[in-house]
């Protein structure tokens, strides 16, 4: 236990060592004036004018001295946030203790955060109306603008409840939207950003899977070709070669056209048809998925409810008739759903 | 010994889920059944992103074991009756469940035919 201090029990000794006596002229004119007349009413000890504590009133240190000499200064550039820019301390401050600070920088001590740009309401405006209005696919809106596109469809999400909203008469925070978008960083994907800018964000990274991160030593002929489908195989029968992994793969086959000397308007057309041609494929592949489990299906409806029957296959249970996929509630086998440290997301909305 | 048709309680306190179970009548309920032919989810749920208000319960079953099962005399208690009435593999025991008009997939419609 560390020795205490008497009359002081939460400080310790090194803000102590610190401390600077407050020159009595620095005391408030309030506090002089009520000593004499607290003597008067309560306190019996001349030197104390808080007759109710005896705990020794905090001493001004050296470091919040310094705190509000800079506040005094400081504050009034902070208080209003100023319009396009952020209202970080490294707006003024341009080296922490230990290095120089970026703009971004939200904590200057620390080099690690860096505040990204978000995608402004006039950029998600866009992606919407470049989906849902002109009707280009959701990969040539994400090659277009450089958002990946999982963002893209979020946005489009979003901004279709947001207009669900407006037509229902639904309040909407819009104060507060704006509040917090006008302290952030923002993207406007604009046409000048877009062409002078960095990219908004890497659209066609590809996962490196754990198993790829080995050294591998896989002896082939010399005389065969060892392609990166080949390499992926090596690591794993369900490891899938990049080019299969990436998440635009039509944006590499229009360059290459354009290395080949296809003029590039021609490829980026022939990109916007491959591209809608591929993710009609995955909409036709979706909808057949759901008409399947469809018309596995009964549905009766007794009124208060609706009844649906699924159709399955009580014979899928494996030689103990315990298979992880066979139906209902299995025998035996102790459920872990309850033990701490298991995951339980929901997996749908409701 | 009979053999029911009858449902199994697992899930959890005021959290009830039935497997649907073809077992010998006096055998305990939780028991190891001869077979389990489906599930039955009593919680009523909405769909999601759907305004409304409407519920329905999700209901799996191996329809052919189901007849399977009938036809070699197992007995299904009230509430498995009222169940395999509604795909139609028994008659309805008390009132009749009114066949949906929206949808295709209506039993009753491929029964009479």
């Amino acid at each position: 236990m560390p020795p205490r201090i008497r009359g002081s029990g939460s400080q310790p000794l090194l803000l102590l060592s610190s401390l600077e006596s407050a020159p009595s002229s620095s005391l408030p004119p309030s506090a002089a004036l009520a000593a004499p007349l607290h003597r008067s009413t309560a306190s019996p000890s001349p030197q104390c004018n808080r007759s109710f504590s005896t705990t020794p009133a905090r001493q001004v240190t050296r470091l919040r001295r310094l705190f509000k000499d800079w506040c005094a200064n400081n504050a009034p550039l902070f208080r209003y946030p100023q319009p396009g820019q952020t209202n970080y301390v490294s707006r003024i401050l341009k080296q922490s203790d230990f290095h120089e600070v970026y703009p971004n920088q939200p904590f200057p001590n620390n080099p690690a955060f860096r505040s990204e740009p978000v995608l402004s309401e006039t950029a998600r405006e866009t992606i919407w109306r470049a989906v849902m209005v002109e009707g280009l696919p959701l990969k040539a809106v994400s090659a277009e603008y450089k958002v990946d596109v999982r963002r893209v469809a979020a946005v489009v999400r979003m901004k279709e409840i947001e207009k669900k909203w407006e037509r229902e008469g639904k309040p909407m925070a819009i104060p507060y939207a704006k509040a917090i978008m006008g302290m952030l960083p923002r993207a406007n994907l604009t046409e000048r950003e877009r062409r002078e800018g960095r990219p908004f964000e890497p659209i066609n990274d590809i996962h490196v899977h754990s198993y790829t991160m080995q050294q591998l030593f896989v002896p082939t002929s010399e005389s065969r070709e060892f392609t990166r489908a080949d390499a992926a195989k090596a690591f794993g029968d369900h490891i899938l070669p990049p080019d299969e992994k990436m998440r635009i793969p039509e944006l590499v086959e229009m360059e290459r056209k354009i290395s080949q000397g296809l003029p590039p308007p021609q490829a980026r057309a022939e990109f916007v048809e491959e591209t809608k041609k591929s993710e009609q494929e995955l909409a036709a592949k979706m909808r057949a998925r759901l008409q399947a489990a469809e018309d596995r299906r009964v549905r009766v409806d007794s009124g208060r409810f609706e009844f649906r029957f699924e159709k399955i296959n009580a014979e899928e249970v494996g030689p103990t008739g315990r298979a992880r996929r066979a139906v209902g509630w299995r025998y035996g086998v102790p459920l872990m759903d309850r033990k701490r440290g298991e995951i339980k997301i929901p997996t749908s909305v409701e | 010994m009979v053999v029911k048709i009858r449902l199994a309680r697992f899930g959890r306190t005021n959290h009830p889920f039935y497997n649907i179970v073809v077992a010998h009548s006096r055998t305990a309920r939780n028991s190891r059944p001869l077979e389990v032919i489906g599930t039955y989810d009593p919680i009523p749920k909405k769909d999601p992103y759907d305004d409304s208000g409407r519920l329905h319960k999700d209901i799996k079953l191996d329809i052919t074991r189901a007849k399977y099962w009938i036809g070699v005399g197992a007995q299904p208690t009230d509430t498995m009756w009222r169940l395999l009435s509604m795909v139609g593999i028994l008659p309805p025991k008390y009132r009749p469940a009114t066949p949906s008009q929206n949808t295709q997939n209506t039993p009753q419609a491929s029964n009479k035919a």
